[in-house]
């Protein structure tokens, strides 16, 4: 293809030079060339995907050597490389040395000479971009994970110390009903505690795991994910209603897709207004042109404007209701991006929250 | 802070459990009655920004870091732009399971915190700040 060629600036000041390597290369490569330095940095401005530059030594403002180190300053990408003949060989092995440049061309050149040169530069080049693409997203691993490291340390201490410190209050009780109080609280940390170490494993799973694509039927997802959440009496005094209306085969990974209600749904039951006599969670599935739409509503307390933009950034919590972990949502969204889906949500304070999520079917999507 | 002060006490932290383990170990240490929980850092803040304490008390702020919406050292940080008049009649301790450096070190420049307490909250280390 004509855009995967390698793109190569030539900078000499004879004019002559220049038309004999352009007509040489230009089948290979997309040659710029330039007959002097001014003409140089226009291209290199104008095209970020140069690769490889070959510069003449002898030219009358600058030497290629001057050039070479004035210019990395600004492009330090491009593979450099020096065109010069047999007299200058000092101020070369100097400029080699010095780091300035990447190989040197004998004058006069041979196709071969020039062609293999640029072929190495170009390897070079591409390491190089991959070395620096790795590097940026290793350095955001890093980051993640020493924001994770933090938080995991408190989120996982603070439940059990909670509870050490229970156990020693505790000790001092005599009465069964202080005592009987006290155990509740314990055990609400301990859940805590576990519920938090259940999305530390799903966003491993998430973060490590292969997508999965096979046939999805929603009915069976909505029965698994709501019968974990009645025994754990979870739906006590909330008015839940499930509607699935789905005709055709769905692809999708139902790891994913069950994290994604499991979260949804554990939110909109968890982030209930306590006094409401009313509560209810709704959730409406619609399968069509092959693509999901998950609407999940409450009649909670709802999510206040300034928070909504940070609620799927990870170990942000908007509320000090409830025992939120600061994962669900950042994992719903990690889910979403796996599958190209979509989620918007519509909320208003001590009214509720609607989330809709929109997946497309593995036809639509990316893998 | 004088011998002579009647003692308050101040508790934020988000967790419930923890609020409730302060509460009643403040409550027997016998040193004092008023213990007032805060599960939200903001809510502390407005409190003690209106409340009108009585002449000759002392309140003792305990404060966790990390919280929702408003952690430790926001609070720390907007507690400290109050007028003088108002600080004057707090002592400010955190208390937080982090074992992080970081937020060793953050404590220790904040000069209206006097102490950063382990968690749990024992009776132990209570005495040791009623002493």
């Amino acid at each position: 293809m004509a855009q995967d060629k390698i793109k190569v600036l030539y900078i000499d000041d004879e004019q002559n030079n220049l038309n004999g390597f352009k007509a040489t290369f230009r089948f290979d490569y997309t040659i710029f060339i330039a007959v002097n330095i001014e003409q140089a940095y226009e291209h290199l401005q104008k095209n970020a995907e140069i690769s490889v530059i070959l510069c003449d030594q002898r030219m009358p403002d600058k030497t290629g050597v001057q050039f070479f180190e004035e210019m990395r300053e600004q492009y330090p990408d491009p593979i450099r490389m020096l065109i010069t003949g047999y007299t200058d060989i000092e101020s070369v092995i100097d400029a080699v040395n010095r780091g300035h440049i990447f190989r040197y061309i004998k004058k006069p050149w041979t196709d071969t000479d020039v062609r293999s040169a640029i072929e190495e530069a170009n390897k070079f080049y591409v390491t190089n971009s991959m070395l620096a693409a790795k590097n940026t997203e290793l350095q955001s691993a890093y980051d993640e994970l020493g924001k994770f490291a933090y938080s995991v340390t408190h989120d996982l201490r603070g439940p059990l110390l909670s509870v050490i410190g229970a156990l020693d209050v505790a000790k001092t009780m005599d009465n069964i009903a202080e005592i009987r109080e006290i155990l509740g609280m314990m055990d609400a940390a301990v859940k805590k505690l576990d519920e938090f170490i259940k999305n530390t494993h799903e966003y491993y799973n998430l973060k490590r795991g292969k997508l999965v694509f096979e046939e999805i039927d929603f009915n069976n997802i909505i029965a698994d994910t709501t019968a974990i959440f009645r025994i754990a009496g979870r739906m006590d005094n909330v008015r839940y209603t499930a509607h699935v209306s789905q005709n055709d085969v769905f692809l999708s990974d139902e790891i994913s897709i069950k994290i994604i209600l499991n979260n949804l749904l554990s939110n909109a039951f968890k982030f209930q207004r306590k006094t409401a006599s009313d509560k209810f969670v709704d959730v409406d599935i619609k399968v069509e042109n092959d693509s999901a739409i998950i609407l999940v509503k409450d009649n909670g307390i709802g999510i206040h404007e300034s928070h909504i933009n940070n609620i799927f950034t990870m170990f942000y919590r908007a509320t000090s209701e409830e025992s939120g972990s600061g994962f669900g949502l950042y994992n719903v969204k990690d889910a979403l991006t796996k599958l190209n889906g979509i989620i918007e949500v519509d909320s208003v304070v001590n009214e509720g929250t609607t989330f809709k999520v929109t997946i497309p079917g593995k036809a639509n999507g990316t893998n | 802070m004088e011998q002579t002060d009647k003692l308050n006490f101040i508790v934020i932290d988000d967790s419930k459990l923890d609020c409730f383990i302060a509460e009643k170990i403040i409550r027997n240490s016998g040193k004092t009655d008023t213990v007032r929980s805060f599960l939200q850092a903001k809510e502390a803040l407005e409190y003690i920004g209106v409340a009108q304490p009585e002449e000759d008390t002392h309140t003792i702020i305990l404060v966790d870091i990390q919280m929702p919406v408003m952690n430790g050292f926001e609070f720390v940080e907007a507690f400290e732009a109050l007028p003088y008049d108002i600080r004057k009649n707090y002592t400010v301790y955190v208390v937080s399971s982090s074992i992080n450096d970081n937020d060793l070190h953050r404590v220790q420049n904040y000069s209206t915190v006097k102490q950063f307490i382990n968690k749990p909250l024992t009776s132990n280390n209570l005495a040791s700040i009623l002493e």
